[in-house]
């Protein structure tokens, strides 16, 4: 069953705009948290049910702003989050931890039907060995403070659920792509195609990713069918070996008529241990420099079965690996993004 | 050197040293206390006065954990120890934790079963109860904005004991456990600072102990015990072993709960002799909020840790009240003891996670005061916008940072850690480690701050390992 009322935060991200798209027709109140008037002017032509506030999730009178009104019974999706912190790890707690503290306490006072919690990977960290697949019953091991970040998150959901405070479900998408990408996501195509990004280690090591469409499907399967105190994993049907990712991208770049150059750098493995012991350090220290993070998590296997999502709540990814960066570059295309 | 002999020998009167002395005496055991501070008349000093910080407390109240943010700490050092100085809420140990520490560190006898009987055991002797009547306004703050909101709340229980015209006094160690082991035959001595343990080989032959008498005048004690109970709380504790050469799983892993303040203004006119027993509990256990001391004194203090002149404020200052929000920290510290300094090297290092909880406790603190009808909130951050709506709240997240924060805690535990696993210092029952009749009975203990006042905890811990120490003995 979905609601016709619905609230989203970080509506104005990589999700939530992909998410906002798909349910702005069909629902009557689509209320928007977003971050600026200009994310809200663009959302706002999703449709005319679509009504946005802009503030900030860790600010109090934002979120009340972002409840009024809002009916009993709605669905809520929490969406916003940090991943690369632009000044200071801080952020990451911040937002992730006590930005869901506000909005859960929030969905409770109002009465809200269910609680979609959008968590990650990462309170899981990486796959103890490499045939290794995360399911439902992983054990908590955070990945450095962005983990640490979205578990604690985690808990707080799964325990006002347990509480019978909110009717709350979790999703936990690994590494997403899909349309609305950040300039980050452009980049990293564009290095991909031009030859210039790097594998680490040997490549054999596996990634789940999950299609924007993909998530969207998995957070709608979650409102409707999730069982309340319940964990989802959502990805892309299978998990690839990195170096297979890398050459899907390039064969998709092909399938869209946009040649490919240059041949697959590699790095040894000990660059990324190394990338992530100094990344390790300076997060203790309360900084954080993406290209060593993104550099650390390259040589590991995050992999994650999907099976439960599909049997308890009938989730089943549409689109795979090859359909999906296709849809990416068609969007940057779209946008006279330079690939 | 004049020489005492004692069967057992507790170093500390305390929540944890009063606890021993009482099982240990009454079944009959030969036992000297030891305490280092001043043995204080009852009801000498006014609780919670300025007084009570020069008399009853160490360094007057005022020592701190160095780090980025410092942490603030307080002790009591007088007869009776912590137990004179604190609130007096009452809170048995969670029973998550107790079986986590039970499965995690494969405690012995530490089942609810166990220690359920042990509190009630020490609750029999204490009175614990909820306050007769109606709860004070500063409580009643409390009570409303968590109503208002939607949020757990619960008054919790103190060790009072109230007369039939519903006067409570609080069931302090000098008022309870202290006279009963001194009525079973201990001996209790004030003022008596022991210096270091003295070990021959695998075990400890008694202490060295500096004693001050009336006139000022100090002379040295050799005192020899055949067992030693250590019960001088978090910092003092480890100290002394590390002064005594011990130092394996002794001063690390030190815990405490990290703590950020309010001075909230309310309409009504306030009680400021007691601290409130109404407690938030909706994000317990990472986040408690209460309220402190807050006679004009306090209330000063804590406008000061605004970074803002307190005089307007403290005009009005029957209307303002201390509100404090308090967290469960995943940092760790550690206790060194310096050679030549009385006092040890205190160190705590926040994590972000910590310091993020702490702002998002007093977000959560101000909303709740904002809900009771508060109209201007000071928190205590240097330079943190003072609040007049829920709208100022937002300001605070940045306000709570390493350079502005003004964090305190009266709660300091873990430093020596019980366990069979987990590199703690002692057993399951406190047994230091390598030496064969010396035992740890106090907050040290604990493998974990508690998230709740560690005082039932301690004394329940301290009951059941004096009991475990009269099996020794026989």
């Amino acid at each position: 069953m979905t609601t016709s009322s619905i609230v989203i935060t970080g509506a104005g991200g990589w999700l939530g705009r992909n998410l906002v798209e798909a349910v702005a027709p069909e629902r009557t109140q689509v209320r928007l948290l977003v971050q600026s008037a200009d994310e809200a002017a663009v959302l706002g032509l999703a449709g005319r049910s679509v009504e946005t506030v802009v503030g900030d999730v860790r600010h109090p009178d934002a979120l009340d702003a972002l409840f009024a009104g809002v009916e009993a019974g709605a669905t809520v999706v929490h969406a916003a989050g940090v991943i690369h912190p632009e000044r200071a790890v801080r952020e990451l707690f911040d937002v992730n931890v006590g930005g869901t503290s506000l909005v859960l306490d929030r969905a409770r006072r109002v009465g809200i039907g269910r609680f979609v919690h959008v968590s990650s990977n990462s309170p899981f960290g990486v796959n103890p060995h490499p045939a290794h697949t995360f399911d439902e019953a992983s054990p908590y091991d955070p990945y450095l403070a962005y983990g640490a970040s979205k578990r604690e998150a985690e808990e707080l959901v799964l325990g006002a659920a347990q509480r019978g405070d909110v009717d709350a479900v979790v999703v936990r998408p690994p590494w997403f792509y899909g349309p609305h990408q950040p300039a980050r996501q452009t980049q990293w195509l564009r290095a991909v195609r031009r030859g210039r990004f790097p594998l680490v280690g040997d490549g054999t090591n596996r990634r789940s990713m999950v299609f924007t469409g993909n998530l969207v499907q998995g957070i709608l399967c979650a409102e409707s069918a999730g069982r309340t105190g319940a964990a989802y994993w959502i990805a892309d049907a299978e998990p690839h070996a990195m170096r297979d990712v890398l050459a899907t991208v390039r064969a998709a770049f092909v399938a869209e008529g946009l040649p490919v150059s240059g041949g697959q750098p590699r790095l040894p493995r000990l660059a990324g241990v190394v990338a992530e012991g100094l990344d390790r350090a300076l997060q203790r220290a309360g900084r954080y420099v993406q290209p060593l993070h993104v550099l650390g998590e390259l040589k590991e296997t995050i992999a994650c079965d999907i099976s439960t999502a599909r049997r308890e709540i009938g989730y089943e990814p549409a689109i795979d690996l090859l359909g999906g960066m296709r849809a990416s570059i068609r969007w940057c295309l779209e946008r006279g993004q330079e690939l | 050197m004049t020489a005492l002999d004692t069967e057992v020998l507790i170093v500390g009167s305390g929540a944890g040293g009063a606890t021993t002395a009482a099982v240990l005496a009454e079944a009959g055991r030969t036992v000297t206390v030891l305490e280092e501070g001043p043995a204080l008349e009852a009801g000498a000093v006014a609780p919670f006065s300025l007084d009570e910080l020069a008399r009853a407390y160490r360094h007057r109240g005022s020592s701190a954990a160095l780090g980025s943010p410092p942490v603030a700490y307080a002790e009591g050092c007088c007869v009776g120890g912590s137990t004179e100085v604190n609130s007096g809420l009452w809170h048995r140990l969670p029973a998550y934790l107790a079986d986590r520490w039970r499965r995690e560190l494969h405690l012995d006898e530490f089942t609810p079963a166990v220690l359920d009987h042990y509190a009630d055991l020490v609750e029999g002797w204490l009175a614990v109860s909820p306050v007769p009547g109606p709860l004070p306004p500063s409580s009643t703050v409390l009570e409303r904005g968590a109503q208002a909101l939607g949020w757990r709340h619960e008054e919790f229980p103190r060790v009072f004991r109230y007369d039939d015209r519903g006067r409570g006094t609080k069931q302090t160690m000098s008022r309870t456990l202290l006279p009963r082991a001194v009525a079973a035959g201990a001996t209790l001595r004030d003022r008596a600072r022991v210096q270091r343990l003295v070990r021959a080989g695998h075990r400890v032959g008694g202490a060295l102990v500096e004693v001050t008498d009336g006139d000022g005048h100090c002379e040295t004690l050799r005192i020899r015990a055949e067992h030693v109970v250590v019960c001088g709380g978090a910092i003092q504790t480890p100290a002394l072993l590390q002064r005594s050469g011990l130092r394996r799983g002794i001063g690390g892993g030190l815990k405490v709960h990290p703590t950020v303040k309010v001075v909230a203004r309310v309409p009504e006119r306030l009680d400021h002799d007691d601290v409130p027993m109404e407690r938030i509990t909706e994000f317990a256990p990472s986040i408690a909020i209460g309220g402190s001391a807050s006679r004009r004194g306090h209330v000063g203090l804590a406008l000061a840790d605004a970074g803002v002149d307190p005089t307007p404020a403290l005009a009005d200052w029957e209307h303002r009240f201390v509100y404090y929000a308090s967290i469960r920290s995943d940092a760790g510290g550690r206790v060194q003891a310096l050679p030549g300094l009385a006092a040890p090297l205190v160190t705590y290092r926040l994590t972000d996670a910590d310091l993020s909880r702490l702002a998002r406790g007093l977000v959560h603190l101000g909303e709740a005061l904002f809900a009771a009808g508060a109209t201007e909130l000071h928190a205590s951050a240097t330079g943190a916008p003072v609040a007049h709506s829920v709208a100022d709240l937002g300001a605070w997240w940045d306000a709570v940072d390493r350079r502005r924060a003004n964090l305190m805690t009266v709660h300091l535990t873990s430093s020596v850690r019980m366990g069979e696993l987990g590199g703690g210092g002692v057993d399951s029952f406190g047994a230091v480690r390598g030496v064969d009749n010396l035992r740890v009975s106090d907050a040290s203990v604990l493998p974990e701050a508690p998230g709740v006042n560690p005082q039932a905890a301690i004394m329940t811990i301290a009951a059941r390992n004096a009991h475990q120490l009269l099996g020794v003995l026989r």
